[in-house]
């Protein structure tokens, strides 16, 4: 061994920064896995509530599938701040449809479905809907994209001209992430991997 | 005051009564000089050096942060997350433990900062609890392995911090808290740190106050107010039992009084629709039995307090009794009770006590030894 190391508080600090250089490189690592090797689709961005868009050095991504009509659910309803899973169909127009909302994660092996792991936006599912037309509130971790300062209110006013979409990499996990912007059908921002 | 300062008041005075002789006071001097104080000057300063530290990297890092690239930003938070252990091991090996101690909250705020910026560079979101544990755990382990003092208030702080947030999403009891918390407070007993211990009760009374309204149909506060009841008469029952394996029935007293008590707030002004219903004939019963209880349980627990000279729960259950007698009057102004009747009986209740008091203080003067 390495003499340096033969003194036990050195050796204990050593382990304590190599465990959490460890989850941290982790984190990335697996994120940089996600965004190479994951299935892309490309999602339109819907305005969010306007005044809340732009909030300090990140946008906040409203997607059509932010809304999922609970006539969707499929079995039980998910455990309150649990992970559920939620099975995308591509329309011929090419546009990604919700198809059915679940707590347990399905296989879909048709290149026309996929599935994305989502948590309730406000913690918990509705148990009780009010209406039959009401949507559960669903987030996928796509929702927030930092820019540069300054960058906001440009964003902002094509997410309100609908001229903005995400194009999202999604892992077998469900697990999903952005991986740039389009504007117009043109990738403007993309995300280097390191 | 440190206890140093406090035994030089005393033995001033004691000196001078001609209790004790000056080679005797000499003696007394000389070994508290050779006591240091737990926390110098020095090591004060040293943490609030890694501080300005930490201010000065992180607005230096804000203001270029836009120009660097993701792998410079990486490199920079792993740099300075090792250069923090770092100089906590060249520190310990200097022999200046405090300066390494906080060298090792240092780094592990730098852990904490950096999983919230690898979150935002990568637009992760998920669940932000779930962050959280993940930095608790790596003050845990610092904890664990060093042992770091520094490092184990930080754990119990994020524990914390986890468990609320949990609830605050999930809206649910959330009794995995208790599985990193057993871990950390058995650290605590492990590492005989005191206020590790203090930080550990504390801690999970932050989770069991509000417990009652995660379980049993939500207002289960009863139960709450139960188990720092029974926790109370276990400190009655076996006190010096407890004692004799370790010093902490007083310490646990004094919280039981806290655990007890936040319940019985709770039941009666926080969820006390609830508890009473709205219609205002069947509840002033209930109000007033709630109260009673309250009181009644406040007053014995200043009896045993001052019969055990444990001035800590002493002044927790005068508190508790301010709170109680307070919120009661508010509660009745020009309504449910006339509010100089209830003045005239809180005024009784009151003398009565302090009837009780005088008379154990009496009882305490007189025993041989003390008088003078």
């Amino acid at each position: 061994m390495i003499p340096f190391l033969k003194n036990r508080i050195v050796l204990t600090l050593v382990i304590v920064a190599l465990a959490q250089t460890g989850v941290l490189a982790g984190m990335v690592v697996d994120r940089v896995r996600l965004l190479k090797t994951g299935r892309e689709i490309t999602l339109p961005i819907v305005p969010v509530d306007p005044r809340d868009l732009f909030r300090g050095e990140y946008v906040r991504l409203g997607y059509d599938i932010s809304r999922i009509p609970v006539n969707l659910l499929d079995g039980p309803l998910p455990k309150p701040n649990a992970a559920f899973y939620v099975t995308l169909e591509r329309k011929g127009d090419g546009a990604w449809l919700p198809i059915k909302l679940t707590s347990k994660r399905v296989e879909e092996s048709s290149p026309d479905r996929i599935v994305l792991k989502g948590r309730a936006m406000f913690g918990r599912l509705q148990e009780t809907p009010s209406t039959p037309t009401a949507a559960h509130m669903v987030k996928y971790g796509i929702e927030s994209y930092f820019v540069r300062e300054g960058q906001g209110p440009r964003l902002e006013a094509l997410a309100r001209d609908k001229k903005l979409a995400a194009r999202i990499a999604v892992d077998s996990g469900g697990n999903a992430a952005i991986k740039g912007l389009l504007v117009d059908g043109v990738v403007q921002y993309e995300e280097p991997l390191f | 005051m440190w206890y140093g300062q406090k035994v030089e008041r005393d033995l001033s005075r004691w000196q001078a009564a001609g209790w004790i002789s000056d080679t005797g006071a000499t003696a007394i001097r000389a070994d508290l000089a050779s006591r240091k104080p737990p926390f110098g000057a020095a090591a004060i300063l040293a943490m609030l050096g890694a501080v300005l530290f930490g201010f000065a990297i992180m607005s230096f890092v804000a203001a270029n942060w836009d120009a660097m690239s993701k792998l410079s930003r990486l490199l920079l938070l792993l740099a300075t997350l090792w250069a923090c252990y770092g100089g906590a091991a060249w520190l310990f090996q200097r022999q200046l433990p405090m300066f390494a101690q906080a060298a090792v909250l240092g780094g592990i705020a730098v852990y904490g900062a950096s999983i919230m910026l690898i979150s935002q560079m990568y637009h992760m979101e998920g669940s932000p609890p779930d962050a959280v544990l993940l930095w608790a755990l790596g003050a845990l382990l610092a904890a664990v392995l060093v042992p770091s003092t520094a490092a184990l208030a930080a754990t119990f702080v994020l524990l914390v911090t986890w468990t609320w947030w949990e609830r605050a999403l999930s809206n649910s009891a959330h009794f995995g808290f208790l599985v990193p918390w057993v871990a950390t407070a058995a650290l605590a007993a492990w590492m005989r740190w005191r206020p590790g211990l203090h930080l550990a009760a504390i801690s999970l009374i932050a989770w069991l106050v509000p417990l009652g309204f995660f379980i049993l149909g939500r207002h289960a506060h009863w139960l709450v107010a139960l188990i720092g009841g029974l926790l109370a008469a276990a400190v009655v029952a076996g006190g010096p039992a407890i004692d004799r394996r370790a010093r902490i029935s007083a310490a646990t007293f004094a919280y039981a009084i806290v655990i007890a008590y936040a319940a019985l707030f709770i039941m009666q002004f926080v969820d006390s629709r609830w508890f009473f219903g709205t219609a205002p004939g069947g509840s002033l019963g209930r109000l007033i039995l709630l109260a009673a209880i309250s009181i009644v349980g406040l007053l014995g627990a200043m009896l045993w307090a001052l019969k055990t000279d444990n001035t800590a729960a002493l002044w927790l259950a005068y508190a508790g009794f301010a709170v109680e007698v307070f919120m009661l009057h508010v509660m009745t102004i020009g309504t449910l009770l006339n509010t100089s009747l209830f003045f005239l009986i809180s005024a009784l209740i009151v003398s009565a006590f302090a009837y009780a008091a005088y008379r154990l203080h009496q009882r305490r003067a007189v025993t041989p030894g003390v008088a003078s």
